[in-house]
């Protein structure tokens, strides 16, 4: 092991122009990572903390479950979304979900693409944390559509009883697509960067359920050099698929909006916009998560500070696009000599609504500036409460521009104020349910640590 | 376990497996290996070692060349998706029309519009093929391989390296190899034996797994019998949400009255469903003041329509819906008839009715439609529905009035019967004939009318009897060129 900053200790945030900051902390080797990645999931019992927080995300997934169930024995009634704001929060939420399903996709491709090493520890969590918010994601439209029970009519199936097709040239449609897209080949990647690991399991596990079940999942992996080289070839591949796919998503997201011609909404500066505020969501979620989960689960020395404080940089960045495509809004409202358009985007900030407005600002644009300083992005629970604070505001941003552009349109007879049911309240607050009792399975029973990938980039001796 | 297995007699050599602690010792090892002249070997690692691909000499894999040609075949599945589905250009391909969606006037195909989804299925089509294609390149799934039953290999997901020297390769023998393996600083050197005794298959696997295929396929099997069959039930409608909607549907009473139920929660004091138009007030596209058009009634006797029961428009606002109620209980053909005038009729087209060549054929074309089942089509009163009506008449078994034939002399010709009077017979029916201006849009009798004086002008008459070839022969003879004497 080479000599580090500071090896025993677990801050690796300084730079030492003299040598590569490591990775991996506390001196371990292969065997050590193996042991520390697999500890949480060998443990006899679980500790009660988790016991205690999975308790509390399957009672919320309950009542998600009751939720759903109310609004399709009632129909989408009992949701607040009325004339003229047909889109109320069902949309909002999957915005905002599909938003945070962004960050895993771009640690594991682009990151890898450019060869950040760093985001070894963290894309398995990462990569997790995105299928499972692109589950709380797709859950929305689905419910939303109405007549769930022909979901299908979504899909280019051919059926006698509806006799038509869908119409390709809907920015609806291209969502349809482009979400089912990005959580098949998601789910892919995970799954395919998980086999070597699963199959460390296999080897390990001492129950005979876990031997059959991982012996299963991990196809009889051996880690042979052959496997590995079409291995590696296939994830570049996927990687190099998935960078495109992961803008494209939100950029078809945000045609929701622009390719309508409702004010506010008929924008060519949505999709980046739309892609940074994603990312921006993402990793504020993936800090979040991983925070209170290293110290659970005694991973301090493959998820450290070090891997915190670029995220948190990332963080920071993204927000300041967000921030400058605010500005860039405004500018052209004003720019455009539009009446409509100006007054859509006065309305946002001085209207009914300006309350959600400044709230969007504060959090996405003031707050993140904390991270300028080191101490803020280097102190563990500030950076979470930093963190929180992105993904309310994130969540108003999409409520600003669904709620305000819709509750102004063209017609003044029209206009209304938008208040949610307690249905919509409900629905909100437990699909972090369901987003959390499969993060909390996830992290009990499969493996949160890329452990093949982080071995692979631990300096050797003589070779670094 | 695996050293009961390696020990076992009925099992085969199919190689050396050397352990190694560290990356580049198995480097090592593998370059001695190739140099050696081994071909048939594998190195084990848990993680990818770099420097080991030209050390044991792996090509590089084609599989970017498959996943480039699943994402060409993906553009033009994307693309010919959508020309197939939302065009009705490729419909003999496939049994299922397409569906050109009209907005806007915009083309039903065009590139910018279709890019996102052909994206999509490129981007999903490739994925699959990487994922899969890398699985079956590398033979897996196989859960068989000799090497798991070996203890010592369980690490090489963990932290030890291993080289296995196949016994298949020419070089290998037994002790010659395994004296290499340690002079390149192999660690460990185990036999890797295949069991030769559990090879096979279960006899019962074969068997069960056709006996398994042959009902998952049945369901199919009942589905495409079905296929394309008529069918005397309804469909079957699993969530019948449109069926039974809690709404007040229009001509009903409101509904808790209608169930008899206590607490009567009107929509209306009347106990309607739906208000009835206000008073004078004329529906869109029913203002029917001119009375040439409407009602084929000269201007000068415009007053003869106020007696009319057609002239519902005007009579709502000077009467009360009591007087218009009794009316139309009475046969529109005896209020008509009370008050005619042969005087009134309009003898000649009025002014927006055009006739021409069009005309004609629109007229014949309704004509065939409303009136031919009793008239005939060439108007001779022999249509399908008299010929039956009068069988069943003359067996008494119904009371029937024979149909006018057109052409008789007391039906034709401008002292009998001016336009005007014709379109009044369309219009509100005459005798036996029921009223057809619910079926009927005002310009589509006028050109009935035309096409009935064409009829007579011509005086075309269906050769022979058969009424089942009547109508269409005698209907293409007619010069659609003849103009009604006016």
């Amino acid at each position: 092991m080479a000599t580090t900053v500071d090896p025993q200790g677990l801050d690796n945030t300084y730079d030492d122009a003299s040598q590569r900051t490591p990775l991996v902390l506390g001196g371990l080797d292969y065997q050590g990572v193996t042991e520390t990645a697999c500890g949480f999931w060998e443990a006899e019992k679980a500790p009660k903390i988790w016991w205690i927080l999975l308790l509390m995300a399957m009672s919320l997934l309950g009542i998600l479950g009751g939720l759903v169930n109310h609004l399709l024995m009632s129909g989408v009634g009992v949701w607040g979304n009325n004339n003229p704001a047909y889109w109320g929060w069902p949309i909002v939420n999957f915005v905002f979900w599909v938003g945070i399903g962004h960050a895993g996709t771009l640690i594991s491709a682009i990151l890898f693409l450019f060869r950040q090493n760093w985001r070894t520890s963290i894309n398995r969590a990462a990569e997790a944390m995105t299928i499972f918010a692109v589950v709380c994601a797709g859950m929305f439209p689905g419910i939303h559509i109405g007549r769930v029970w022909v979901f299908y009519w979504l899909f280019p199936i051919p059926t006698e009883h509806l006799a038509m097709w869908p119409n390709f040239r809907s920015p609806l449609l291209w969502d349809v697509f482009a979400v089912s897209t990005y959580a098949t080949v998601s789910l892919l990647f995970w799954y395919m960067g998980m086999v070597p690991d699963i199959a460390t399991f296999r080897d390990r596990t001492k129950s005979r359920i876990g031997k059959f079940i991982y012996g299963l999942l991990s196809l009889g992996w051996t880690g042979s050099a052959r496997n590995w080289h079409r291995y590696e070839i296939a994830y570049t591949l996927l990687a190099a698929l998935a960078t495109p796919l992961v803008l494209s998503v939100h950029t078809i997201v945000s045609f929701d909006f622009a390719v309508s011609q409702l004010p506010g909404w008929h924008t060519t500066i949505f999709p980046p916009y739309f892609v940074a505020g994603a990312i921006f969501s993402g990793f504020a979620m993936v800090v979040t998560l991983l925070v209170p989960a290293r110290a659970l689960f005694g991973l301090e020395k493959l998820i450290t500070l070090r891997h915190l404080e670029n995220m948190n940089k990332i963080i920071m960045a993204t927000g300041l696009m967000v921030g400058t495509a605010y500005g860039i809004e405004f500018f052209i409202a004003w720019y455009s000599g539009v009446q409509v358009e100006s007054y859509a985007f006065w309305n946002r900030a001085f209207g009914n609504y300006s309350w959600a407005y400044w709230i969007m600002i504060s959090c996405n644009v003031v707050i993140p500036q904390l991270f300028w300083f080191k101490w803020c992005r280097t102190t563990t629970w500030f950076m979470v409460i930093v963190c929180i604070f992105v993904n309310i505001g994130m969540w108003f941003e999409r409520f600003v521009i669904t709620i305000t552009s819709l509750c102004r349109d063209f017609l003044p007879s029209s206009w209304a104020y938008f208040t949610p049911t307690w249905v919509d309240i409900g629905m909100l607050v437990c699909s972090f349910g369901l987003f959390s009792t499969l993060f909390l399975l996830f992290c009990r029973f499969l493996p949160v640590i890329a452990m093949a990938e982080v071995k692979g980039i631990m300096p050797r001796d003589g070779h670094h | 376990m695996a050293e009961n297995n390696n020990n076992n007699a009925d099992s085969k050599l199919i190689g050396l497996l050397a352990q190694f602690d560290d990356p580049e010792s198995l480097v090592a090892a593998c370059n001695h290996a190739r140099e050696a002249g081994y071909k048939k070997m594998d190195a084990y690692s848990p993680f990818p070692v770099h420097g080991i691909d030209p050390a044991i000499g792996i090509k590089r894999t084609i599989l970017p060349l498959i996943v480039l040609a699943a994402a060409l075949g993906a553009v033009v599945v994307g693309l010919g998706l959508q020309i197939y589905t939302n065009s009705s250009a490729l419909d003999f391909l496939a049994p299922f029309p397409g569906y050109p969606f009209q907005i806007s006037g915009k083309p039903v195909f065009s590139i910018p519009a279709n890019i996102p989804v052909t994206f999509e299925i490129i981007v999903l089509t490739s994925a699959i093929t990487t994922f899969l294609g890398m699985w079956i390149l590398n033979r897996l799934p196989m859960f068989a391989n000799p090497l798991h039953r070996i203890s010592r290999f369980k690490r090489v997901t963990n932290d030890k390296f291993f080289l296995c020297l196949e016994a298949k390769d020419e070089k290998f023998n037994r002790a010659a190899s395994e004296t290499q393996l340690n002079k390149w600083g192999a660690v460990a050197i185990e036999e890797v034996r295949q069991d030769l005794t559990d090879n096979d298959l279960p006899k019962w696997i074969p068997t069960a797994a056709i006996l398994g295929a042959i009902v998952l396929l049945l369901p199919p099997a009942a589905i495409f019998s079905q296929w394309g069959q008529t069918n005397r039930h309804p469909r079957l409608h699993v969530v019948p949400d449109m069926d039974w909607q809690h709404k007040f549907k229009t001509q009903t009473m409101a509904p808790n009255l209608a169930n008899g139920l206590d607490e009567v929660d009107l929509m209306y004091a009347d106990l309607r469903s739906a208000r009835r138009p206000v008073d004078g007030a004329v529906a869109f596209g029913s203002l029917d003041i001119d009375s040439e058009m409407n009602f084929g009634i000269k201007q000068d006797f415009a007053h003869a329509i106020s007696s009319r029961k057609s002239m519902r428009t005007l009579l709502v606002s000077a009467t009360d819906d009591k007087t218009a109620e009794s009316s139309s209980g009475d046969s529109p053909a005896l209020a008509a008839d009370a008050t005619e005038n042969i005087d009134q009729w309009v003898t000649t087209f009025p002014e927006g009715v055009e006739v021409n060549e069009k005309l004609l054929a629109r007229g014949q074309q309704r004509f065939n439609i409303y009136c031919a089942a009793c008239h005939g089509y060439a108007g001779q009163g022999n249509g399908l529905v008299n010929q039956k009506a009068l069988a069943l008449a003359a067996n008494g078994d119904a009371t029937w009035t024979a149909a006018r034939s057109l052409h008789d002399a007391d039906v034709k010709g401008d002292a009998k019967n001016p336009v005007g009077r014709i379109y009044d017979t369309i219009t509100n029916g005459r005798g036996n004939m029921g009223p057809y201006r619910a079926q009927i849009p005002v310009e589509d009798r006028w050109a009935i009318v035309a096409y009935v004086r064409a009829l007579q002008e011509t005086g075309l008459k269906t050769p022979g009897v058969d009424a089942a070839t009547d109508g269409e022969e005698s209907a293409e003879k007619v010069d659609p060129d003849a103009k009604p004497k006016e």
